[in-house]
């Protein structure tokens, strides 16, 4: 077969214009194509990074943003397995001005001494560690985050609530670094509370409960939600990575969105890439027709004109990919809600899931009037005048 | 039938079934021709010379008859296996030149090669040799528009002779050149005929042309005139 690319290629490139406009719509759309399997692969095919496999979170079985009482902390902590259990609560809140997405970024009300202890891999100073846990009004901030918003040391940060009706005055005493989450404000659940004038009538948000082994996870949360199977009150314990993902849910069916985007793009392109080849294979009938007459087969002439198709479609994907890992570097400097948009890349099986969609694409969509072509009578194909 | 009958039909009929029309383009066709014959076809338009013609290179399916070319019944092989035959044992010169537009010249003579298993050089050897032989051996990397009708026509021919095939069968091949281009064309097709020993049945409208041939058949209406015979008019 490959004595025939050089003929396949010329013949792609017969009509410049035509053939440079295909390359460049299914390269546009090969690109949105990439973000979005980009995006697809950082949700549901990354791995936990150590620290987050021995992680589990504990939230009601109802919704995220229904608490629990607190008082199940206790409980958990017997559990085999369980080594710590620190509890978190979102506290939301606007800081600066709420119409600028850079000011949104997560803040959690925690005791200190626990999350610090469930989140190992969080780095920092043992002074500024120290000024964290014993002052009332102290916050924790993730290095990204500090470097973004430009908080330093000793900045005091307002936040005002509102799904809690008070106003905060945290001044950042501990900058932390870590892999993932690192664009975090977290700050003591005690001023919360002192602020509030009341202890949240026992209720809270999440449990962040740390294993002693990544095998123990799916166990502990089993034995977790078992205990409270019979309790006015379930509770949903998940790993962090599945919390993460279900987080997105928030968002609505993400996994749904990406891929009906994936296949309206798809069919979209396979449209535009079915007119072209259609039109440029009608224009060549009297030529199918010489062809044949030299002795070729129909299905040599069915693979030259699929050969074509798909050589035109995996040059727009291979375009199409650069274009992607491109855009991926504007959407990781953008406002983030995950760690994975942070990340965000073109991998290696992303790129080429995007070269086989390509190549599918032409094939698909140069499937009829190849066969048409490769299937007309050399008589009937040399009358063709077109 | 003796070993150096190329061609020999007998009561070959080709109808053709075009919606509410039915035309029968050639009706009981009886007709041999030998090795070594030129044979010009000649008759008015419509009269079913390209039809003939097409269906000695396997182009086209008789409706009815029998039809024996090169010692093939060609109503006996499938379609992979008239393609190679048609590769090996064919060459056919169109009217309208009909060479790939996107490949130079040297490549459209290479082309029927693709299909045997001739390596690279053995088949860029031979498309050499075979432009040489047309006179064109210097316009190797010309593309199609960038060469006369006349040049055009050579380079077609060069083509159909480059599998070495024992029957040529050319199709008006000077129909589209000015009367210098025809007569090269035609010396050309006379000089494959008594150099190289190749069987060409030419379909023509020109009794110049005609000339050129060792023998002239006549068809009228889809028949084919006796030997010798002369339309009436
Ligand atoms: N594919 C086809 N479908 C329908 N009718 C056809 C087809 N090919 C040929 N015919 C008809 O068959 C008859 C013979 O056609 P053919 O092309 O063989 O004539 P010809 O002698 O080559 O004419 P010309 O000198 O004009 O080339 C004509 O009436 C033509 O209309
Ligand atoms: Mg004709």
């Amino acid at each position: 077969m490959f004595r025939y690319l050089p003929f396949v290629l010329k013949n792609s490139w017969r009509n410049r214009r035509r053939t440079t406009l295909t390359i460049v719509s299914i390269s546009v759309s090969l690109c949105l194509l990439g973000v979005l399997m980009a995006i697809y692969y950082a949700f549901y095919f990354t791995d936990a990074t150590p620290s987050q496999a021995l992680r589990l979170v504990v939230r009601n079985k109802i919704s995220l943003a229904v608490p629990m009482p607190e008082y199940y902390r206790d409980k958990i902590r017997q559990i085999p397995g369980v080594r710590d259990v620190a509890v978190s609560q979102w506290f939301g809140g606007v800081y600066k001005d709420r119409r600028d997405p850079k000011n949104f970024f997560a803040r959690f009300a925690v005791e200190p001494e626990r999350i610090i202890a469930v989140r190992g891999e969080m780095k920092m100073p043992e002074d500024q560690k120290q000024a964290f846990i014993h002052e009332r009004t102290a916050c924790m901030v993730g290095k990204a985050l500090a470097e973004k918003q430009n908080f330093h040391l000793g900045d005091r940060i307002t936040l005002q609530g509102d799904i809690f009706a008070v106003n905060l005055e945290l001044t950042v005493r501990a900058i932390y670094d870590a892999p993932e989450n690192n664009e975090v404000l977290y700050f003591n659940l005690e001023y919360l509370d002192q602020a509030m004038g009341s202890k949240r009538w026992g209720q809270i948000g999440t449990f962040y409960v740390l294993a002693d082994s990544p095998d123990s996870v799916p166990r502990i949360a089993k034995a977790i939600d078992d205990s409270y199977r019979n309790s006015p009150v379930q509770t949903k314990t998940e790993s962090e990575r599945q919390f993460q993902l279900g987080f997105l849910s928030f968002l609505g069916n993400v996994k749904m969105i990406l891929l009906s985007i994936c296949a309206a793009v798809t069919f979209t392109i396979m449209l535009v890439s079915a007119n072209t080849i259609a039109m440029s294979v009608r224009e060549r009938v009297r030529e199918v027709g010489v062809l044949k007459t030299l002795g070729f087969t129909r299905g040599t002439i069915l693979s030259l004109i699929l050969g074509e198709a798909v050589a035109i479609a995996t040059i727009g994907g291979a375009v199409g990919v650069l274009l992607a890992s491109g855009l991926c570097g504007f959407v990781r400097n953008g406002p983030a809600f995950s760690d994975d948009i942070r990340h965000l890349s073109i991998q290696p099986p992303v790129a080429l899931a995007c070269l086989a969609v390509a190549a599918v694409i032409g094939l698909i969509s140069a499937f009829i009037p190849a066969w048409n072509a490769s299937r007309t009578s050399i008589v009937e194909a040399l009358r063709s005048t077109e | 039938m003796t070993d150096n009958v190329v061609i020999q039909t007998s009561s070959l009929t080709k109808e053709f079934l075009r919606d509410e029309f039915h035309v029968v383009a050639l009706k009981g066709v009886d007709i041999e021709i030998h090795k070594g014959e030129f044979v010009a076809l000649m008759g008015p338009s419509g009269s079913g010379k390209s039809t003939l013609l097409h269906l000695i290179a396997a182009m086209d399916v008789a409706t009815g008859g029998n039809i024996r070319v090169l010692g093939q019944d060609l109503r006996a092989l499938n379609d992979r296996q008239i393609a190679r035959w048609r590769n090996e044992n064919i060459g056919f010169v169109f009217q309208s030149f009909n060479l790939i537009p996107v490949l130079t010249a040297l490549e459209n003579v290479e082309l029927p090669l693709k299909l045997t298993n001739l390596k690279k050089q053995e088949r860029l050897d031979h498309a050499n040799t075979a432009l040489k032989l047309v006179g064109l051996g210097d316009r190797t990397g010309h593309f199609p528009r960038q060469l006369s009708g006349g040049q055009e026509q050579r380079v077609a021919i060069a083509r159909a002779i480059v599998t070495d095939p024992a029957l040529i069968l050319a199709d008006e091949p000077t129909g589209n050149l000015d009367a210098g281009s025809a007569q090269d064309i035609l010396s050309l097709l006379s000089q494959l005929n008594k150099e190289h020993g190749k069987t060409i049945v030419m379909v023509t409208h020109d009794p110049h042309a005609a000339r050129f041939a060792s023998k002239v058949r006549y068809l009228e209406k889809g028949e084919l005139l006796a030997e010798g015979a002369v339309p009436a008019d």
